[in-house]
């Protein structure tokens, strides 16, 4: 036995050893990956395209370290010192000068790290369809379950074999000392004997079947989580997140309207027809915008031919239910996180709250309403400081905020 | 030892009989075999196993379909248009005129769908009001019944081909010599009106025939005879002090409802400091919209009006000294000296008008006015109206021509002759004759049908244009939508045709626009800008300055010598409803389920006479009785109308279409048949009929109120100008409850007092409505208006006839009866017959009263307490709440509620082929509002306030960083309001209108003695008439 467990452990600390190593180098690596798409990814991608700049890859070979250094820091000042390197490069990018950047050395050199770690593995994921699944973000996430369900199989195995062998053991004892069988009791004999228990074991059961049939019913009609694929890989995490780009740039209806609206795509080709290529998935997602909008890339002119996208929706109110955004985040000043959950981390967008009923509500009656500053409450407030006291909050269920026909009309 | 137990002593004893069921495993024998064996089941391919395999997928597929959320698709726009963000409604100017109606409008759109209309304050004409055809006409946008396509010869095809064929025609007719009729119902675009120029001067042969399916002819004959003007002139209802109309509709359909009702309600309204209004005298036979709303309301027979015009020109000729004419008898020869002092009294601020197509009759009311000195103040003869330019004698001489095979083309241009002509199968007969036939109707219609060539119209919704209601007035029209079929519009056909060489209609009207309009204006220096401007309002106004007075030049013994003469026997008389007019909107449902205002019949046309004559006739509602007027016979339902003339049969046009779509084929019958012509001119009037009962046949009616008075109940308050003079609180004394405090006014007492009780209090908005009955004429628009906001459901005439309506609003109509509980003892009647007779509408000239009711959201509901799953509960805005989700239809609401305004849906009315109405397809849903939710089978309705429109005004002040304006969020029903008899507001803002009229002595609460405390407050109706006097 010692064998088996010994073999185990080995088995188990080398996995252990191997992830944590992983770990590291991931760590360094994402250190540089963060502050490349933080700053780079609008006008650079590590590949051959050219975006707004010249694409990288394989930059580290073209280029000094040390000339690298200089020109993140402060691209103008190499090309004021004269340096013809520089020179020539600022000429064949039309003059447009690459902002500086305030970094420091060890942080340029992670980019240049990652950057070549990212040219050595361009090939492969440059091509179609492959590496879609290489996400760097999700991936330790998406294991974890299955790591889980693992170490309970296996759990559960050590269980079933220990059990057998302790049990052969006993049969051993018993048959050296001549100690009789055990009773073994069947069926309904075996329930006569043990009526207590059967009693509490059902009524556990009933109780626990209540619970979750409750819990079970509560759920139908809710898909918190709900994450269908999309017809265009496009990433929250990227544009939200990495890149930084306000939530209503593209919603823009949030502040205006019941709608935010899903942007169309000309909306995208305000930067798309700059950023042709992404870091995930190269030119393929980028391209089905350029179907949608009708955009010829190659001549750089609109064909005419669109074809609408059709986004799965995701976050379904029923009709008998109205919402207004403008409400929420113009007038409540309520951060669109709040409802969607983290989305700039969101590679691919879901549904994070339940939307019931029930959660409206709950956020109706913890959230004070935003008076300050705003003329239709005004005079509102004085009364309401009146009705309950100077320092009572006054949450949205205070002023009519659960009343049915706020919503249901 | 064993132990036995046995199942009983049969068991004991071991019997035969025990031993012989034991081994039987069922008591009694089952047919097992008898079934199996049978060749039907040994046939059958189903199996034991296989239903049981078909229950299970089914019990399976049945509980995964209810779990499992249909993949819903979100798809934006390719490209944003720039003005759409999605959810926010677009308002464009626009203009409707259909040849009978104006009204300048603005359209709601959301997302590119226009769904709703509303008048436009800044037209000085209408100000905002509108009718109900005018509401209905965005739901006809959505009609499956108009054409997508040309047709050839009933066949579709390309508008290339479809031009080249006409246009070789137009010249092959014009080279014969042989004429070209456009027969167009009144056109009243100047742009229009220079494309018919320029096609005549293509076609040199070519005619414009003005058509109107009921005309105004005589009216523009009768100036012609009396000023040398052959013109409508404008009148100012708003300016006269007295008005005495002769079987004018003037707030239904006569001239321009719409502007007449606004200037009406002008003189009747008394607010704001205004302690006068004017005296409506009406003169008629039928009982009509305008008539109701008279003050003093005298009947004649529709033979005695033109004798009732006479008898009144010489009691004022009397007083002027003018010579007197010869005039039949009529009944009114016994007041029309009363009239003439009222009217004499009232020298140049009183209006006389005629609803009579007898040019004659006209020229007669023309000398009282001159004689009263009313051109210049009430009547204009230089401000023209283009509304109405029928003209009858053009059609008579077309028919003539037609026969004579001189027309060898006939395009008819928003007319449907062979639908409203008098003698339809004449017209058709004589059209058949015609070489080229065409059509620009935007449907197969009756005329259509008879046509070689079909060029669907636009939708005016889909349409450039302008008109000029009055001279120096222009109003513009502008696609709100892209055409929804392949149809283009009329003007631009006519363009093709004619060879004009601008590309299309929309460029003319600018050219046109620039040319002849621009330069009236000074205030904007580029053309440009002055188009956006007045695409933006939607009007553009000069300044008119004339008066219009003139000299009468016409001969009045002439023309009192030709008036009809008093019949002896029976009349007819034809006239148009409320909703649907003249039926060129009859294939509209939510038209056909407007109750008619009088009557509250929906989805049919009848036979109105007196109920007195009924008797005589011995018939009663419902029966089918045979009317035949010269070799015309029509049959159809009696309706019992009280306040009728006696001898009189009134019938509506407009119904009886056969081509017009699903919803109003069959729909009534066809009435124009009765029509005739005399003078010159069409006549509406029919006399020497004869009616004859019809065995055993009956068609039922179905209207939305049964009961026709209040039982002396004080529904509808009501004084007279005098006593409201000497007391404001005329007609509407205090209501004091007995309390253990003392008597109390209901506001005073109240469960949930306040101060105790702070949450019942209404500390941001409380809403309110108010409705000045005075001002109310019972038009309908709200109604119509409301069902497009609110997304009501049409049910259709069956679901009518089970008091199944849906509208949130509904007018009530209550006629005075002979008997109170005042004067019953003296009649000697005991309780239950006093009740009886109470319940009878007075027998002779029952005065008329309107009342809209709707939710009056009670702050004591009285449905809010008895709902089971708190489903209608208040807000703290003072709204009566219905959440439909909730509701599980106990209807103990409904049963509740002292004022019956909820509605129960006892069907699912969309995507329900029972209902084919506008919720069936996807093209009859686009009218629905977004914003508000269709409601299922099974949930009780109800006005909402238009929540929806107050969440809205609300959100918008708030994004503002303000308070709502008064008057800035308004219910539809208000919004539609020609005469402003609605208002809405917040009881909370201190100056606002509501409040000030609540402040009013003549407002009251309905039922204020049951205490439920409405948010919706009602004002005495004053008459103006003296006390004690019809």
């Amino acid at each position: 036995m010692s064998r088996y467990v010994s073999r185990y452990l080995t088995i188990t600390l080398l996995a252990v050893f191997l992830s944590v190593i992983s770990q590291f180098q991931a760590k360094a690596q994402a250190n540089g990956e963060s502050i490349f798409k933080a700053n780079c990814t609008s006008c650079h991608v590590v590949g051959e395209n050219k975006v707004v700049g010249p694409g990288l890859k394989n930059v580290h070979q073209r280029r000094s370290e040390e000339w690298l250094l200089k020109w993140i820091k402060n691209s103008s000042a190499l090309i004021k010192s004269g340096d013809a390197d520089a020179n020539k490069l600022f000429e064949e990018n039309n003059k447009i000068a690459m902002p500086a950047f305030n970094l420091k050395e060890d942080e340029i050199k992670a980019v240049i790290a990652y950057i070549k770690t990212e040219s050595e593995k361009a090939p492969a994921a440059a091509a179609p369809g492959a590496g879609a699944s290489a996400g760097t973000t999700g991936e330790e996430d998406d294991n974890s379950p299955i790591v889980l369900l693992l170490v309970a199989g296996l759990l559960a195995a050590l269980y079933f074999v220990l059990n057998r062998v302790k049990k052969g053991l006993e049969k051993v004892v018993r048959q050296r000392e001549g100690l009789p069988e055990p009773i073994v009791y069947k069926g309904k004999a075996w329930a006569r004997e043990h009526k207590k228990l059967l009693y509490v074991v059902l009524i556990l059961g009933l109780v626990f079947g209540s619970v979750k049939g409750w819990y079970t019913l509560k759920e139908i009609g809710v898909s918190q989580g709900y994450q269908p694929d999309q017809p265009i890989k496009f990433s929250h995490a990227l544009h939200a997140g990495t890149n930084k780009i306000d939530c209503r740039y593209c919603h823009s209806g949030a502040e205006k309207s019941k709608n935010a609206s899903i942007p169309s795509p000309s909306l995208c080709m305000n930067c798309h027809k700059y950023v042709q290529q992404g870091p995930k998935y190269g030119t393929e997602e980028i391209a089905k915008i350029y179907k949608a909008v009708g955009w010829d890339k190659d001549k750089q002119q609109y064909t005419g031919k669109t074809e609408p996208i059709q986004w799965v929706r995701i976050h379904n109110l029923p009709d008998l239910a109205y919402f207004n955004h403008a409400q929420h985040v113009k007038v409540g000043q309520v951060s669109c996180q709040t409802c969607h959950g983290e989305v700039q981390t969101m590679e691919v967008m879901n549904q994070a709250s339940p939307l019931t009923m029930g959660w409206c509500i709950n956020c109706h009656r913890t959230t004070e309403v935003k008076m300050d500053g705003n003329g239709y409450y005004t005079e509102l407030h004085e009364k309401l400081k009146k009705q309950y006291g100077p320092d009572a909050k006054l949450t949205v269920d205070k002023i009519g905020g659960i009343e049915c026909a706020r919503c249901h009309y | 030892m064993e132990k036995r137990y046995w199942k009983g002593v049969e068991e004991l004893n071991n019997t035969p009989e025990f031993v012989r069921l034991r081994d039987n495993e069922f008591f009694e024998h089952l047919p097992v075999d008898e079934v199996l064996n049978r060749k039907a089941a040994s046939d059958s391919s189903t199996t034991r196993r296989d239903f049981l395999k078909f229950l299970g997928f089914s019990v399976a597929a049945a509980s995964l379909a209810a779990c499992e959320a249909p993949i819903k698709k979100a798809i934006p726009y390719v490209v944003k248009p720039e003005e759409i963000t999605l959810g926010i409604p677009n308002y464009y100017a626009s203009t409707f005129y259909d040849g009978t109606d104006y009204c300048s409008v603005l359209v709601k759109t959301r997302e590119g769908r226009p769904i709703k209309i509303e008048g436009n304050e800044l037209s000085s004409i209408t100000k905002g009001g509108t009718n109900a055809r005018v509401q209905a006409s965005v739901l006809s946008l959505y009609d499956s019944a108009r054409l997508a396509n040309p047709l050839a010869g009933k066949k579709k095809a390309e508008w290339t081909a479809i031009d080249a064929e006409i246009i070789k025609k137009l010249a092959d007719a014009s080279a014969d010599g042989k004429k070209i009729a456009i027969v167009s119902s009144s056109i009243a675009s100047p742009s229009a009106k220079k494309i018919v120029a320029d096609f005549s001067a293509k076609y040199p042969t070519a005619k414009l025939v003005t058509y109107d399916a009921v005309s105004s002819y005589g009216i523009v004959k009768g100036n012609e005879i009396s000023f040398g003007k052959a013109v409508v002139p404008s009148y100012r209802f708003d300016n006269a002090e007295v008005i005495l109309s002769f079987g004018a509709d003037f707030l239904s359909s006569w001239l321009s409802p719409i502007e007449f009702s606004r200037q009406y309600g002008v003189g009747r309204k008394l607010r704001d400091g205004k302690r006068s209004m004017s005296r409506h005298i009406q003169v008629e036979s039928a009982l009509s919209l305008a008539g109701s709303n008279a003050d003093s309301r005298y009947k004649v027979k529709p033979s005695e009006q033109s004798a009732s015009v006479a008898a009144v020109y010489n009691k004022i000729a009397a007083l002027t000294g003018a010579s007197q004419v010869s005039a039949g008898a009529s009944p009114l020869n016994a007041v029309a000296s009363k009239i003439a002092d009222e009217l004499w009294a009232a020298k140049g601020k009183s209006v006389v008008i005629s609803g009579s197509n007898d040019p004659n009759e006209q020229v007669m009311v023309n000398a009282i006015n001159n004689m009263l000195g009313n051109y210049g103040t009430t009547i204009n003869l230089d401000l023209t109206s283009n509304l109405r330019s029928s003209n009858d004698a053009a059609v008579i001489e077309l028919l003539g021509e037609m026969n004579a095979g001189q027309v060898g083309a006939v395009i008819f241009w928003n007319a449907n002759p062979v639908y409203s002509m008098p003698d339809a199968k004449a017209f058709a007969a004589a059209l058949s004759k015609v070489g080229c036939k065409i059509s620009l109707s935007d449907r197969e219609d009756e005329t259509a049908q008879n046509c070689d060539y079909v060029c669907p119209d636009h939708h005016w919704l889909e349409s450039w244009g302008d008109v000029e209601p009055y001279k120096g007035y222009y109003t513009l029209s502008q696609p709100t939508i892209r055409p929804l079929f392949n149809t283009r519009q009329g003007a631009d056909s006519l363009m093709k045709w004619a060879g004009v060489a601008q590309a299309d209609y929309y460029t003319y009207l600018r050219d046109f626009w620039q040319a002849a309009i621009y330069p009236m204006q000074t205030g904007l220096s580029s053309f440009d800008a002055f188009w956006t401007k007045s695409l933006q309002d939607g009007v553009f106004e000069t300044a008119v300055t004339s008066t219009g007075a003139a000299t009468f030049v016409g001969n009045v013994a002439d023309a009192a010598s030709k008036l009809m003469k008093p019949s002896v026997g029976t009349d007819v008389i034809l006239y148009e409803k409320t909703g649907l007019g003249n039926g060129s909107q009859a294939n509209n449902p939510w038209l056909q389920e407007l109750p008619d205002p009088i009557s509250k019949v929906c989805w049919d046309n009848y036979f109105a006479i007196l109920p007195a004559y009924a008797d005589k006739l011995k018939v009663t509602q419902g029966n089918v009785i045979e009317v035949k007027v010269g070799n015309v016979s029509i049959k159809g339902p009696v309706l019992l109308q009280p306040a009728m003339a006696d001898n009189t049969i009134a019938v509506a046009v407009g119904y009886g279409r056969t081509n017009v779509g699903k919803a109003g084929n069959g729909v009534g019958f066809n009435a124009y048949p009765f029509a005739s012509v005399s003078n010159g001119a069409f006549n509406y009037i029919a006399a020497g009929v004869t009616v004859s009962k019809t065995v055993d046949e009956d068609i039922t009616l179905a209207a939305t109120q049964t009961h026709h008075t209040m039982m002396g109940r004080e529904i509808v308050k009501e004084t007279t100008l005098s006593s409201w003079l000497r007391d404001a609180k005329a007609g509407n004394p205090e209501i004091l409850i007995e309390s253990p405090y003392g008597p109390k006014t209901p506001e005073k007492l109240d469960l949930w007092a306040t101060p105790a009780n702070p949450e019942h209090e209404k500390p941001n908005h409380s809403w309110g409505l108010g409705i000045d009955l005075n001002a109310c004429i019972g038009c309908g628009a709200c109604v119509v208006a409301c069902n497009a906001e609110n997304n009501v459901p049409v049910v259709g005439k069956d679901e009518i006839g089970r008091a199944r309506e849906m509208h949130w609003i509904r007018i009530d109509r209550y006629y005075t009866s002979d008997t109170t509980k005042e004067n019953a003892k003296e009649k000697g009647l005991g309780k239950l017959s006093m009740y009886g007779e109470m319940e009878k509408p007075a027998a002779d000239n029952p005065e008329v009263f309107f009342q809209p009711v709707m939710c009056q959201h009670c702050n004591h509901a009285p449905c809010e307490t008895v709902c089971p799953v708190a489903a209608t509960t208040h807000s703290s805005e003072g709204l009566n709440m219905m959440a439909y989700n909730r509701c599980v239809g106990t209807r103990y609401c409904a049963n509740n509620c002292p004022y019956k305004v909820r509605r129960f849906n006892w069907f699912k009315y969309s995507d329900n082929d029972q209902f084919p109405y506008n919720m069936q397809d996807q093209l009859g849903k686009m009218v629905l509002n977004p914003d508000v939710v269709v409601r299922s089978r099974g949930v009780m309705e109800k006005c909402s306030m238009c929540v929806q429109r107050i969440q809205y005004g609300k959100l918008e002040a708030k994004k503002a960083g303000r308070r709502p304006g008064d008057g800035e969020i308004k219910t539809a029903c208000a919004q539609s309001c020609p005469t402003n008899a609605i208002v809405f507001g917040d009881y909370n803002d201190k100056s606002s209108e509501v409040n000030k009229l609540l402040a009013d002595p003549r407002s009251y609460h309905l039922l204020a003695e049951i205490n439920v405390q409405p948010s919706v407050f009602y004002q005495t109706k004053v008459r103006n008439k003296e006390e004690g006097h019809a």
